[in-house]
Parts: C-alpha cells; sequence; structure tokens
C-alpha cells in the first residue's frame, strides 16, 4: 500500500493543454474517486498515474517516490479498464497469474495466488473458461482478479463499470466496495456517474475541464458545493438554480427573483444589491400549507412516481425546476401547486464568478 | 424410449424452402441456381479437365469427340513429367522461394504495421499514402526497374533476387491489411494492460498482441506464400535458368518446347502438381485467410 502525491501535475498535447495543474494528495489506504463529465481530464490524470501518459510538467509521486518517468511496471500499480482489456488468447487463470508468470514467479506460487483470488471473487468455476465465454459481469471480476493477485500499492480503475447493465453495475459497485474494505489498497477510480462516485468514495476529487473543482468526502460535497457546477453535478436528480438578487426586506437579506422572496439568516455573507444565484435541491421543495412562507406557485408539466417517490417536473414563470417528494402525490399534468422552499436548505452562488458565498 | 430427430431433417429443406407460393419466387429460384451451376461448371471445368487428363493415357486424350470420363487411369503421366523435366526439383524450389518470401513479408509487415498502428509520429501519413500508392501502380509498370535492379545488384538467376522481389510485392498490401487488423483486433488497452502487468513493449507484443492477431497474421503469411507460388512473370523473368527455376516457370517451358503437346498427360500431371500444395494451403486454413481479411470491416 502507498500514498499518492500529485503535484501541480500538467498535460499538454502540442498547444492543447487539457490539465492545468493539477494537485491530489490522497492518503494510504484512501478510496478516491475522480469524477467528472466526459473531457474533464480524469482518465487522463489516471493514466498519467498508471504511467500510460507522460506528465507535461508537475510531479506524481507513489510511496513518496517521484515516478514521473518510471514504466508502468515500476510502478507497483494494478489497473482494471473500461474493456476491462482481458488477454482473448489465454484463459482465467492464465490472464489472473499473467503479471506474476511475467514477474518470474513459481508455478506454485502463481497457482495458489490465482486460486485465493479466485475464491475472494467466486472466480473459481470459472478458471479454465476463455474470457469470450464470460458474462460482462464476469469478465469485470476477472479483470479485478487480475489486478489483485499482483497485491500492488494502488489499484487504479478506469469507468470500470460503463459497460454493465444497471443491475449488474449496482451489484459491481458493492463488490468492488466490500473489497477496498477487505484489502485497505490505495485505489483510485474514474467514473462519470456521480452515484457511483457518492456510494463508494471515501473522498470525490470533482473534475471539470482539466481542473480540479472541489474535493472532499461524498457529503460534504453534497452539503456545501464549492461552486454551481459542483454544486450541479453531485446529487441526482441534480440541483434547482434560481437567478436572483439580494435586497434587505425588513432589514433582513433576502432572495428576490421576480415575484419570489425568500428570507435568509442574518449570517449570510450575501450583501445587499449582489447578484446571485440561489440553489436548491428537489428534495428540499414540499408542498406549501397554509402557513408557509416563501412560496412558488408552480405548474405541473411532468410526473414521474417510482413508487418510493415522486418527482415532480414544474415550471414557475419561465424557470423549470424539479420537485421530490418522499411520497405518492396525487398531482395530475397540467395542474398549479403551491411549492415553498426549505430555507435551512438553500445554498447561495456568487453570479459572477460561480463561487459559494 | 424417444428417437431423437436429427436436426437436419427438422429444418426445412431444401426443396422446401423452394416454397410455390409464388410462381416469379420459384422462377427467380432456379434462375440462381441455374446461373450458380453455370458459373460452377465454368470455373471448375479446366480443373477437372486437367486432373482428369492427367491420368488418362495419351491415346485417349486425343480422341474425338473427347472422353469426358475416363475409361481407363494410370499413374504413368507423374513419373513421366519428373522424368522429362526436374519436377520435384522445381516444386521444392517454388516451395523455398515463397516460404521464405512470405515469412520475410509477414515478419516485416508486423513490425511495420505495429508501429503505424500504435504510435503517432510526424511522417506516418505520408508513409501510409505512400505504401497506398505503391499498390496503386500496375505490376507491369515495374519490370524494366525492378529488372534492372535486381541485374545491377548480381542477383539475377539466384533465389536470393526473386525471394526480394516477391518480399517488396507483398509488403505494402500486407503492411495495409495487418494494420488494420492491429487496429480493430487488438485494442490499445490490451498493450497497456500488458505494460501494467509488466511486461516492456516488445514483450506486449509478443506475449499479447501477436497472439490475438494471429488470424490475421496467417492470413497475410498465407496470402504472399499464394502470390509467391502462383506467380509466372516475375519468376520467369528473375530466376529462368537450370534447375533453379519454379514449378510454374519450369511447366511454361516444358509446355514452350513441345511438352505441352507431345506429353499431354504428363503436363497435366505437372500442373496439377503445381496446383495441389496452393490448394492445400487454401483449404485448411480457408477460414482463417476470410477471417483475417474481413476482419476491421465492421466494428464488433
Amino acid at each position: 500500500m502507498a500514498s499518492i502525491e500529485i503535484r501541480e501535475a500538467r498535460k499538454a498535447y502540442g498547444s492543447l493543454e487539457v490539465l492545468h495543474g493539477v494537485s491530489i494528495d490522497i492518503p494510504d489506504g484512501e478510496f478516491v474517486i475522480l469524477v467528472g463529465p466526459s473531457g474533464c481530464g480524469k482518465s487522463t490524470l489516471l493514466r498519467m498515474i498508471a504511467g500510460l501518459e507522460s506528465i507535461t510538467s508537475g510531479d506524481i509521486a507513489i510511496g513518496n517516490m517521484v515516478v514521473n518517468d518510471l514504466p508502468p511496471k515500476k510502478r507497483d500499480i494494478a489497473m482494471v479498464f473500461q474493456s476491462y482489456a482481458l488477454y482473448p488468447h489465454m484463459s482465467v487463470a492464465e490472464n489472473m497469474g499473467f503479471s506474476l508468470k511475467i514477474a518470474g514467479r513459481s508455478k506454485a506460487e502463481i497457482e495458489q495466488k490465482v486460486s485465493e483470488a479466485a475464491d475472494i471473487l467466486g472466480l473459481r468455476p470459472l478458471l479454465f473458461r476463455k474470457p469470450a465465454q464470460l458474462s460482462g459481469g464476469q469478465r469485470q471480476r476477472v479483470a479485478m482478479g487480475r489486478a489483485i493477485v499482483r497485491d500492488p500499492a494502488v489499484f487504479l480503475f478506469d469507468e470500470p463499470l460503463s459497460n454493465l447493465d444497471a443491475q449488474l453495475r449496482v451489484q459491481m459497485r458493492s463488490e468492488i466496495k466490500a473489497l477496498h474494505q477487505r484489502l485497505k489498497t490505495t485505489t483510485v477510480y474514474v467514473t462519470h456517474d456521480q452515484v457511483e462516485a457518492m456510494t463508494m468514495a471515501d473522498r470525490i476529487v470533482v473534475m471539470h475541464d482539466g481542473n480540479v473543482e472541489q474535493m472532499g468526502a461524498p457529503l460534504e460535497l453534497f452539503d456545501r458545493p464549492a461552486n454551481l457546477f459542483v454544486a450541479r453535478f453531485i446529487g441526482s436528480p441534480s440541483m434547482n438554480m434560481l437567478e436572483g438578487q439580494i435586497e434587505e426586506v425588513n432589514g433582513a437579506p433576502t432572495f428576490v427573483s421576480g415575484g419570489f422572496a425568500l428570507p435568509l439568516s442574518q449570517a449570510s455573507p450575501a450583501k445587499p444589491g449582489e447578484e446571485v444565484v440561489l440553489g436548491f435541491r428537489p428534495e428540499h421543495l414540499s408542498i406549501a400549507g397554509p402557513n408557509s412562507v416563501s412560496t412558488l406557485e408552480a405548474e405541473v408539466i411532468v410526473v414521474e412516481p417510482t413508487g418510493t417517490e415522486t418527482l415532480l417536473n414544474v415550471t414557475t414563470a419561465g424557470h423549470a425546476f424539479l420537485a421530490l417528494f418522499r411520497a405518492r402525490l396525487d398531482v395530475n399534468p397540467g395542474e398549479r401547486i403551491m411549492l415553498s422552499i426549505d430555507p435551512l436548505h438553500v445554498h447561495l452562488f456568487s453570479k459572477a464568478t460561480g463561487k459559494r458565498l | 424410449m424417444t428417437i431423437a430427430v436429427p436436426n437436419a431433417l427438422s429444418r426445412p429443406g431444401f426443396f422446401q424452402r423452394l416454397s410455390f407460393a409464388n410462381k416469379s419466387d420459384v422462377f427467380t429460384r432456379v434462375l440462381v441456381i441455374a446461373i450458380t451451376i453455370a458459373l460452377l461448371f465454368y470455373i471448375l471445368l479446366p480443373v477437372y479437365w486437367m486432373l482428369k487428363t492427367s491420368f488418362q493415357p495419351n491415346q485417349e486424350i486425343r480422341v474425338l469427340p473427347p472422353i469426358w470420363f475416363p475409361t481407363e487411369t494410370t499413374a504413368h503421366p507423374y513419373t513421366n513429367a519428373n522424368r522429362l523435366i526436374p519436377m520435384w526439383r522445381y516444386v521444392l524450389n517454388s516451395l523455398f522461394v515463397s516460404v521464405t518470401a512470405a515469412g520475410i513479408s509477414t515478419i516485416i509487415a508486423c513490425s511495420a504495421a505495429y508501429v503505424l498502428a500504435r504510435f503517432r509520429f510526424p511522417g506516418a501519413t505520408i508513409i501510409l499514402g505512400l505504401i497506398l500508392l505503391t499498390n496503386l501502380i500496375p505490376a507491369i509498370t515495374r519490370v524494366f526497374p525492378i529488372y534492372f535492379f535486381i541485374q545491377n545488384m548480381g542477383l539475377l538467376n539466384s533465389y536470393v533476387g526473386l525471394i526480394l522481389a516477391y518480399v517488396g510485392f507483398s509488403l505494402p498490401f500486407a503492411v495495409l491489411m495487418l494494420r488494420g487488423y492491429f487496429e480493430s483486433a487488438a485494442p490499445p488497452e490490451l498493450e497497456e494492460a500488458a505494460l501494467i502487468d509488466g511486461c516492456g513493449y516488445f514483450e506486449a507484443f509478443w506475449r499479447v498482441i501477436l497472439p490475438v492477431c494471429l488470424p490475421g497474421i496467417a492470413a497475410v503469411a498465407i496470402f504472399t506464400f499464394l502470390n509467391a507460388w502462383n506467380d509466372f512473370l516475375w519468376a520467369s523473368l528473375l530466376l529462368n535458368q537450370g534447375e533453379m527455376k519454379t514449378i510454374q516457370v519450369g511447366i511454361g517451358d516444358f509446355a514452350q518446347e513441345g511438352g505441352g503437346v507431345q506429353y499431354v498427360n504428363a503436363f497435366m500431371a505437372a500442373c496439377v502438381v503445381a496446383t495441389v500444395p496452393a490448394l492445400v494451403v487454401f483449404v485448411f486454413v480457408q477460414r482463417w485467410l476470410v477471417g483475417g481479411l474481413t476482419a476491421g470491416s465492421v466494428k464488433t
């Protein structure tokens, strides 16, 4: 096991810089997830850690040793690819034992390690099959088996669940998490699926356009997003946004947008006259009662019941919102409903900088 | 006890599939079958004639109307052919030249195609364009330059000269085909996985990419072998003296010297001997050849 330190890592292809000085510290044994939309540089960063991409400038250290110029085989890492990258001409056992064979380990040791990994992952009955004879989930497991037989210092996962169907993805998610809890190996995992990130990570690194937008524990990112991008990206369904202005009403700072006014706490750092964006999560909207203040009248556009909850697509004054209720609602498209926002769960962002206020 | 009905019987048979529900449909099917039979007849008749004649006595061959099905067969034409020309020596020459050319071409093509498929470097597109261009130049226009080139190198009437020419001719196609095969059959992740598993570039190529791409590599080797084996033009220009001739040139010379008329059955026996190795190679590796040639044409 080892820690990973990334210091001002940059990556450029010719004049095009795709990573703009990324710095991340990953302590020994931590499960860190790099998350972000396609093209944000997360896979490039992972490949730089693996040694599959060169580092234009900056340093990457694994276990306190700078590995910038080391080839992948000398970095003591194992990687699981999105496409699994299993060797199609080898059996499951040969795939799993390949790295040990290359390292010149004895046949008995290879058999023992492969056997242990096969037991952990439930692959024993499949050991003599070829990858083509396996299902997607089984291939995924073999790819993980190939990684764990080496007992590496660092596990790298590059969107390993993207090719699986939804049900299998949920199953494999918990298997990977359980594996990490068992092995405690430092893990860097790349995904564009924020649900995967929220459910698996010790710490999430949100990336956008080659920069780190925010790093932190999943709930920290969910509860206190550092900027508009993180606020929109983390959480499913994503956060509602409403542009407006801070005004002083009855001596209290109040968010005002059109006819809607929401009194804010006195401690709010927003100053009167400031242009802001108000963020509130769909689950923090409720049907307004007779005593509710700060209500919004909205028209129901779409009703999406899932059984355990109901998601409403609503519009108010030209703004589209999502509202999530942990109950079955008897509403129909076209109906007008009164909604109120929980003032304790709103987020304010500067309209100019996009940063949290 | 139940009796298993073979699948072939439970499936709709050929005649059942010829549904008579629609007259024009029946007509189309019959027409297609008739054209197929006519084409097969057209293609296979010379082959049958060659095979039949190679086992017939000479007197039976010359009669009119011709005898379609021999009444008497003999292996004498085969021994006679080897007496009239050093047939087996020519076959060995052909095998040596073709196998060596195929081997060298495949090794060079593998290396070149792998580099072109995997690495981005300045001039890669130009190199690919030039390789494609050489494929577009008609072979006949290369006769004089290559003849004089081989002559100036002092390699005329040597195995090396002919092998060099075959390797040169087969490389452009082999490189283009293998490059496509490497790109489609061996995604970069496979090589990257091998690099992470402890291989260097050469070891990753040798242990992972090569076995995965074996069908494509075999297809290129076989294609090169067949081209060299069947070649007459270059062999007759570059290696046409004494016992070093290839079987194709040997048969050509035998025909020109009157053997084709005087010893028709022996001539045909030599033709059969010249055909069999290519046929055997093709029959045994046909699946690989087709798979290798079409791989990469569709994304799977």
